[in-house]
């Protein structure tokens, strides 16, 4: 049922690049999520994020992740304008409460509440394209050259954890049949049953430990320095992705320089667009940050660019 | 120059005083295919693991005698350069994979190694390739089917080029497809690609004509090695039932052929009984007969009426089940792995509960609490007898199941433990015991209760031809008794010899359901070795028993055969490996 928020290989063009280039266009995402207060800018991530998702058929998981985050965004919005004197367009006047004080909501608590909560929603977002759009065990492989034994156990575990799962469904369900009732006694009592159903599952992996660790060793794990087998490739795709990132995080630093990208909330809110410059700053960052989105789309419908990237 | 030379290799495992392997010695050459088989504790294992020098490089424990691999002494070579030479592929899949990708799996071995990315590159390529595991190169192993994983395990272990193979039971966790299709790869890698195989298995219907040299091992020593032939007669002069139905056939009747395959049996029975082909009729519908009306007579102890099922977010895995199952049969489930088999059991159980339709149990319907409404009326036992075993001593692993369900009368732990023949273990912790004594101690920590209903899921899978008889026989007495039994199994062969029913199951649906006879003697694909060997010859015929007392009095009728092949008549059930196993 889980399965649908994880990694999955579906051949597409935009889980085909490189898991570095994957990696630093997430993290320049995620830098401009957080330097970014603008709403109007977060909002273009987020559509951008949006289309990126919808492009690696992930628009389910999307919004597995996204329920997820609306509870958090619903305590923002709510307690934001609770907490928050800062505003100056009082929209009610309310009472008198011990600790908060006078409940003054204002317009601008309301307003910086939902930019924050969509800053929230561009951050989930952007660890579900994550989900989405890199295999894993790419990702480990690319730091195995540097830390190779780490790499080795968190792969071990990542492999194991989908086994133990399902054989502690197993062993409950065997114990259940024998009598065991996990709904019901005292706390005790449960941790005392629920010790005894982890207690098998612990035997049983530390043999089958043994056996893994058998395997490993006829397989020649230890027998002297190791090799890296990497599987990644860099294409042009890659290059361009990793030119658009940076140039995308240039000219957002720069932009903020000049205060585009910056917003002020208290104790009034600024201009939504306060002057041509904002919105083609934004239109630049944009363009460079839709780089993986232009070549997905080029890689259906282009042939000539499809040769080359 | 043999590839392996053994002289007098014993061994002992840390902290026992019984050796594993006594006074081995033993040449083998390069290119050949040798199997090895025993029973459960016999050594097969622990001398594939001497081959492999993982013993006593990864066991520890003492060891005497000398292992030479090219006229040097194993454990004087390094042992990346022994990895090099000598592949091992163990058991279970699922503990021998260890990363979470299948093209890095591949790669695992060639990473240690230390081989240069575009020798690895090249090798995966060509490993992927052979084994035909394209369609799956990017996807997790944990999304891999059990003969998917053992492919890969192989291929890990091929991509390291090795010259010798060492199987520990390849399929001895599949079923019976994924089986052939590992050991046709094998096959094809001795024939074609002139590796040498060590083979450990107990599937000897599948590979025994494959092998170039048998080895029969018990407690630790060789006991017999030669060809398959050589092979089965021995272990049949010895009881032993370490031989395919139709070799076990033939050794019987002393014949001097002794075939390994059903077309070679089946020429040679032909060539026994000239003119008297067909000499049967199939007593099916008789049999069906005499069993329905004893059927209809017992109390119904299982009914399932129009059930389906579907798991949350998946396809449909049983459609439209209806099956009633009475008092004292002992029932069979077979079918392909995905059939909906083990889904079906927990339905019975009470673990899960039908979308539609309706589940009785003892003419009650089974309710909303499922499995707390009958679980003192019913024994289960799963895949995994490790799942069962937790406790400090195999009595108080059955003490613990009393205890749950209230139950205060300690005769009837010294009872089941006297039955399963597990008194000498009683003080022992059970997870120092083996395989086949585990899965004894978990059939006693269910069968405690005294239940009615005696549920399997796959009991035969690992385990060998002498305690899978055993186990046969034992739920035998219990269907004998009244209990009921219903084994979900892939072993055809065990459901042909013990079973009373056969239902088959394909894709969520019941295909076939009635007397074994009437089900596996129709059956083309599932049907039981004797039963294949014996088609147009001896209609009806499923287990060893019934081919002795059908073709006894044809063979015996026609002695200037066998007197010609064997210079006596040959007599019947002499060898002690004529009973049935």
């Amino acid at each position: 049922m889980f399965n649908r928020l994880f990694y999955r290989e579906k051949g597409l063009f935009l889980q085909s690049f490189h898991p570095a280039t994957v990696l630093v266009y997430l993290l320049v995402l995620l830098i401009l999520s957080l330097i970014y207060d603008h709403p109007l800018y977060l909002l273009a991530l987020f559509l951008l994020l949006a289309l990126l998702i919808r492009e690696v058929d992930g628009l389910d998981a999307w919004e597995g992740f996204l329920k997820a985050g609306v509870f958090l965004m619903l305590v923002v919005m709510m307690v934001n304008p609770l907490v928050i004197r800062a505003g100056k367009t009082i929209i009610w006047h309310g009472p008198a409460v011990p600790f908060l004080g006078k409940l003054d909501i204002s317009m601008e608590a309301i307003y910086f509440g939902a930019a924050s909560s969509l800053r929230l929603l561009v951050i989930i977002s952007i660890f579900c394209l994550y989900n989405l759009m890199i295999n894993p065990d790419r990702v480990l492989n690319l730091f195995s050259r540097v830390a190779g034994k780490s790499v080795l156990v968190i792969t071990l575990a990542t492999r194991l954890f989908p086994t133990m799962v399902r054989d502690l469904q197993r062993i409950r369900e065997v114990q259940q049949l024998r009598g065991v009732d996990f709904d019901t006694g005292s706390l005790w009592q449960r941790a005392k049953k629920y010790s005894g159903l982890y207690n098998v599952l612990l035997l049983s992996s530390l043999e089958d430990a043994m056996e893994i660790a058998e395997s490993m060793q006829a397989r020649a794990f230890g027998s002297g320095r190791r090799s890296v087998y990497s599987r990644n490739i860099l294409r042009p795709r890659d290059l361009f992705c990793l030119g658009g990132s940076l140039l995308a995080l240039s000219a957002a630093v720069w932009g903020l320089r000049y205060g585009y990208g910056r917003y002020s909330f208290y104790p009034e809110a600024d201009f939504l667009i306060k002057d041509g410059t904002t919105l083609a700053v934004l239109f630049i960052v944009l363009f460079y940050l839709s780089v993986p989105l232009i070549l997905s789309k080029g890689w259906k419908h282009c042939r000539f660019l499809k040769s080359k990237i | 120059m043999p590839l392996f030379k053994v002289e007098n290799l014993t061994y002992y495992y840390p902290g026992t005083e019984k050796p594993a392997l006594k006074n081995i010695s033993l040449e083998i050459r390069e290119g050949e295919f040798l199997l090895v088989t025993g029973g459960s504790g016999s050594g097969k294992s622990t001398l594939a693991r001497v081959l492999a020098g993982l013993i006593p490089d990864f066991y520890g424990g003492r060891i005497g005698g000398k292992v030479f691999f090219r006229g040097r002494e194993i454990r004087t070579l390094d042992r990346r350069k022994l990895a090099r030479e000598v592949g091992m592929v163990f058991q279970d899949p699922e503990k021998q994979i260890v990363q979470s990708c299948v093209e890095a799996e591949i790669a695992f071995g060639l990473e240690n190694l230390g081989l240069p990315p575009d020798e690895m590159s090249r090798r995966v390529a060509e490993v992927v390739s052979f084994m035909n595991l394209s369609p799956v190169q990017q996807a997790f192993t944990a999304s891999l089917s059990g003969g998917q994983k053992q492919k890969l395990a192989l291929a890990s272990v091929l991509a390291m080029q090795p010259r010798v193979l060492i199987l520990d039971e390849p399929t001895s966790q599949l079923d019976p497809v994924s089986a052939e299709e590992i050991l046709n790869v094998v096959k094809r890698l001795n024939e074609e690609m002139g590796f040498t195989v060590i083979m450990v298995e107990q599937r000897l219907e599948r590979c025994f004509h494959l092998a170039d040299r048998v080895l029969l091992m018990a407690g630790g020593e060789i006991i017999c090695h030669g060809s398959a032939a050589e092979g089965a007669r021995e272990a049949v002069r010895r009881g032993l039932p370490f031989v395919p139905p139709v070799a076990r056939f033939f050794a019987c009747l002393n014949s001097p052929v002794v075939p390994v395959t059903v077309k070679e049996g089946r020429e040679l029975l032909q060539s026994y009984l000239k003119g008297n082909i067909a000499v049967t009729k199939p007593d099916v519908p008789r049999r069906n007969h005499n069993s329905n009306i004893k059927r209809a007579e017992k109390n119904s102890i299982i009914s399932l009426k129009n059930v389906w099922f579907g798991y949350p977010g998946g396809q449909e895995v049983l459609k439209d089940i209806s099956l009633d199952i009475k008092e004292g049969e002992f029932v069979a489930i077979l079918g392909e792995n995905g059939a909906g088999k083990s889904t079906l059991l927990k339905i019975m159980v009470g673990l899960l509960r039908p979308g539609r339709g309706r589940v009785y149990v003892q003419g009650k319907e089974v309710g909303r609490n499922g499995f707390k409404e009958i679980r003192k009326f019913t024994a289960y036992l799963s895949q995994n007898p490790n799942d069962y075993l937790f406790q400090e001593t195999v009595e108080d692993e059955l003490l613990f199941t009393m205890r749950n369900f209230g139950l205060k009368d300690r005769g009837q732990v010294d009872e089941i433990l006297h039955r399963l023949q597990l008194e000498p273990y009683r003080r022992r912790n059970p997870r120092d015991l083996s395989s086949g004594e585990r899965q004894r101690v978990a059939l006693a920590s269910v069968l405690v209760t005294g239940p009615g209903l005696i549920i399997l899921d796959e009991p035969t899978r690992g385990v060998d031809l002498g305690l899978k008889s055993e186990l046969g026989h034992f739920l035998q007495e219990e269907a004998a008794k009244g209990k009921t039994v219903i084994v979900v199994t892939h072993d055809v062969e065990f459901a042909a010899e013990f079973a009373g029913r056969v239902v088959m199951m394909f894709a969520g649906r019941i295909v076939a359901d009635g007397e074994k006879h009437a089900v596996l003697g129709r059956s083309v694909f599932y049907s039981p070795q004797i039963s294949k060997l014996c088609r147009g010859i001896c209609d009806g015929v499923l287990t060893f028993a019934e081919a002795q007392e059908q073709l006894g009095p044809l063979l015996a009728a026609k002695p200037a055969v066998l007197i010609k092949s064997t210079g006596e008549k040959a007599i019947w059930g002499r060898a002690g490996g004529c009973t049935p196993h």
